[in-house]
């Protein structure tokens, strides 16, 4: 099997302590990530994303099911230290608290490459390739992190993540605490990188408008669910489970006149995954619901090549509203607004 | 979730931008400063000039550390420390607030003029049920009695859509999810009345679907209450489906000022249409609004403080400080070349 990523049926529960009780913050995902390719993984908070990613880079245990890295199961982690040294990698939302005050950046660069008893040389010309990589000037390998701007310390944090030239890196929010302009540059650099080294990634957003843009596949995730999976462009045209059309319809571009049609408007808020309802999770929330949704689960089902949407009523949910490709329609008309424009002669006020 | 209740509001209001009735609020050359190491303070805000109409919801958009906040909080007078108003007048409800004592300005604050911050936690009191907070708001400002206060403050909870209120009115602020926190937090704001809400980045934290219902929720108490509110937002694109109006700040200064539709469909400030086109996912697009290299943080003494990042910048433009032009319609923009559009 090719693929760098094979999650099989992931399970994973948080005892909560003083209590019988367990958050049951993963329920069941399955998901595949093929090399050179980013599968965005989306949702609200309490969905579950980060703690796949955390999974996946070993930071916590699951608690069944089996998660894969190039046909080796990472359960075994130990056995296989060797093996897959360096070759996961993960990228934090917040790059001023992720990366330590007081070490140098270009001893936060380097650092990863401890493990790997490379050689002095080895090791200074990986981390200079980094940070070309990256494009930081190499004056800032004897700054600090507060001296960089909050751009600046997210190519640091990228950097320590190429640096032991990973097959799979697990960026979790990288934009979201960063200005547009950063965050522009940052999603360039991601997808410069992944065409240069076909750097496998799954990206945690909530920011749709960037998955969109930088994702292959998405998968689309509701209290620990996947409830659809497939490539962007159909997922986000065409969706066909309510919670992902319900998602997308709040998405707002910076157009007056563009807004994604949805005919799910979601209501209240996720609820708790302590007590998970019987049935299927959004049945509270989705105006689709049928009897039998409150207590039967609905199955996975194939739709399309590599897509799957867990709903028992996803063909009057893809049919509900016509399908529109309305992140392209915003593309096309920020070229026209922002690429036509010419500079005009000189302004009254200065005659 | 449909902004349909927002879009019929602000259709009908957007006549009234910019347009003959006295404004509610009005701001005239506010400038703040910060001590710096040298003998000169850094000027923070520069001379902001900002109307609002009763009723209307005016965006403010611009990057971190061009002032948004800092606005936000000099309107009600206090400057986040260790800021300093050096100048300009706020004309509100018939009164100059930077003049007002700080006794007037507590009465007037939370009563007339409120603000949304965002980090709803860090605003509640941890030790005190929700419902105390919000109806304490009443009781002093309105000062009606602890029965009233609360029969109020259920009505505001209730209003904010608060799932199940009754019960929530006895929660403290640790057994709230963050939308629920932030909901309460409006309720504090808009229990009284005011005439004036500022939203300062309130919405930024909360999931894409809570927003979404907090926002048409804020326009419709916005109309229902006949206030005004003055929405400040690193998120471009909310404002081009909530606000009537956009004010673009940069470096202390509003560059570009609209009604939203020629704000985003006729940009006309360089800064703008960088601003926009790092929305675009066009590299190619933002390049040819971006000069290379250059240092974001630094400060121009004279000329237009956009000049060095400026792709089409003159000579002019690194000695003379250019005024707010208006170009068309309520359309103001602070440049000497503004973009035109064919």
């Amino acid at each position: 099997m090719s693929a760098v990523l094979t999650i099989d049926n992931l399970y994973k529960r948080f005892p909560i302590a003083g209590s019988k009780q367990v958050v049951q913050a993963i329920n069941g995902i399955s998901l595949t990530v093929e090399p050179g390719e980013t599968l965005g993984l989306v949702g609200e908070s309490g969905s579950g994303k980060t703690t796949v990613g955390r999974c996946i880079v070993g930071l916590i245990e699951p608690t069944a099911g089996t998660i894969r890295f190039r046909g080796t199961d990472l359960a075994q982690r130990q056995q296989h230290k060797a093996k897959l040294a360096g070759k996961i990698q993960l990228v934090f939302q917040e790059p001023n608290e992720s990366l330590d005050p007081r070490m140098k950046i270009g001893d936060t660069i380097s650092e990863p490459l401890l493990p790997l008893k490379l050689d002095r040389e080895t090791r200074r010309r990986r981390t200079a390739d980094a940070l070309r990589l990256v494009r930081l000037n190499p004056d800032l390998l004897d700054a600090y992190p507060s001296e960089l701007s909050s751009g600046q310390q997210q190519r640091v944090g990228i950097a320590r993540a190429m640096v032991t030239e990973p097959e799979l890196v697990v960026l979790d929010e990288p934009t979201s605490a960063l200005d547009p302009t950063a965050r522009a540059e940052i999603i360039d650099l991601l997808r410069r990188i992944q065409s240069e080294r076909n750097t496998a990634y799954l990206f945690i957003s909530h920011d749709l408008s960037t998955v969109r843009f930088i994702s292959h596949r998405v998968a689309v995730m509701y209290l620990g669910m996947i409830v659809e999976q497939g490539s962007a462009e159909t997922v986000f045209n065409r969706p066909q489970h309510p919670y992902s059309s319900g998602l997308l319809s709040s998405v707002m571009l910076p157009h007056p006149h563009l807004k994604i049609e949805s005919s799910v408007s979601l209501k209240g808020e996720i609820p708790s995954p302590i007590n998970l309802p019987n049935g299927c999770f959004l049945a509270s929330r989705c105006p689709f619901v049928i009897d039998r949704c409150r207590h039967e689960m609905p199955p996975a089902e194939t739709v399309g090549e590599r897509h799957t949407v867990h709903c028992f009523r996803h063909d009057d949910v893809a049919a509900s509203v016509p399908a529109s490709d309305t992140f392209n329609v915003f593309m096309k008309e920020a070229e026209r607004i922002l690429g036509r424009a010419v500079p005009s002669g000189v302004a009254p006020s200065l005659q | 979730m449909s902004l349909g209740a927002a879009e019929v509001i602000s259709n009908t209001r957007n006549a009234s931008a910019g347009g003959d009735k006295p404004p509610l609020i009005d701001i005239r050359n506010l400038r703040v400063t910060f001590p710096s190491g040298g003998a000169e303070p850094k000027a923070v805000l520069k001379g902001i000039d900002l109307a609002v109409q009763p009723g209307e919801i005016v965006g403010l958009v611009g990057e971190s550390g061009a002032g948004k906040t800092t606005l936000a909080r000099s309107i009600l007078g206090l400057p986040p420390s260790p800021g300093r108003i050096a100048g300009g007048e706020v004309h509100f409800e018939g009164r100059q607030i930077l003049s007002l004592s700080e006794s007037e300005l507590r009465r007037l604050r939370g009563r007339r003029l409120s603000v949304v911050v965002p980090n709803p936690r860090a605003e509640l009191n941890p030790l005190l049920k929700v419902g105390d907070q919000i109806a304490s708001m009443a009781k002093i400002h309105l000062g009606v009695a602890g029965k009233e206060a609360r029969r109020m403050a259920l009505e505001i909870l209730r209003e904010v859509q608060i799932p199940d209120p009754e019960r929530r009115m006895d929660a403290y602020p640790h057994e709230l999810s963050g939308g629920m926190a932030q909901r309460v937090v409006i309720a504090m704001a808009l229990i009284c009345s005011p005439a004036f809400v500022i939203s300062d980045d309130a919405t930024s934290g909360l999931d894409v679907t809570v927003q979404a219902q907090i926002l048409a929720l804020l326009a419709k108490l916005a109309a229902e209450h006949g206030s005004a509110m003055l929405f400040i937002s690193r998120d471009v694109g909310i404002t081009a489906h909530f606000c009537d109006r956009i004010a673009v700040l940069f470096s202390g200064e509003i560059v570009e000022i609209a009604p939203r539709e020629p704000l985003f469909l006729e940009p006309a400030h360089p800064y703008t249409l960088m601003l926009l086109a790092a929305f675009s996912h066009s590299p190619k697009l933002r390049d040819s609004w971006t000069v290379p290299d250059t240092d974001r943080r630094r400060e121009r003494s004279a000329g237009c403080q956009y000049a060095d990042r400026c792709p089409i910048a003159q000579p002019v433009c690194r000695t003379l400080r250019p005024p707010l032009a208006e170009i068309g319609p309520g359309h103001f923009v602070r440049c000497y070349f503004p973009v035109r559009h064919a």
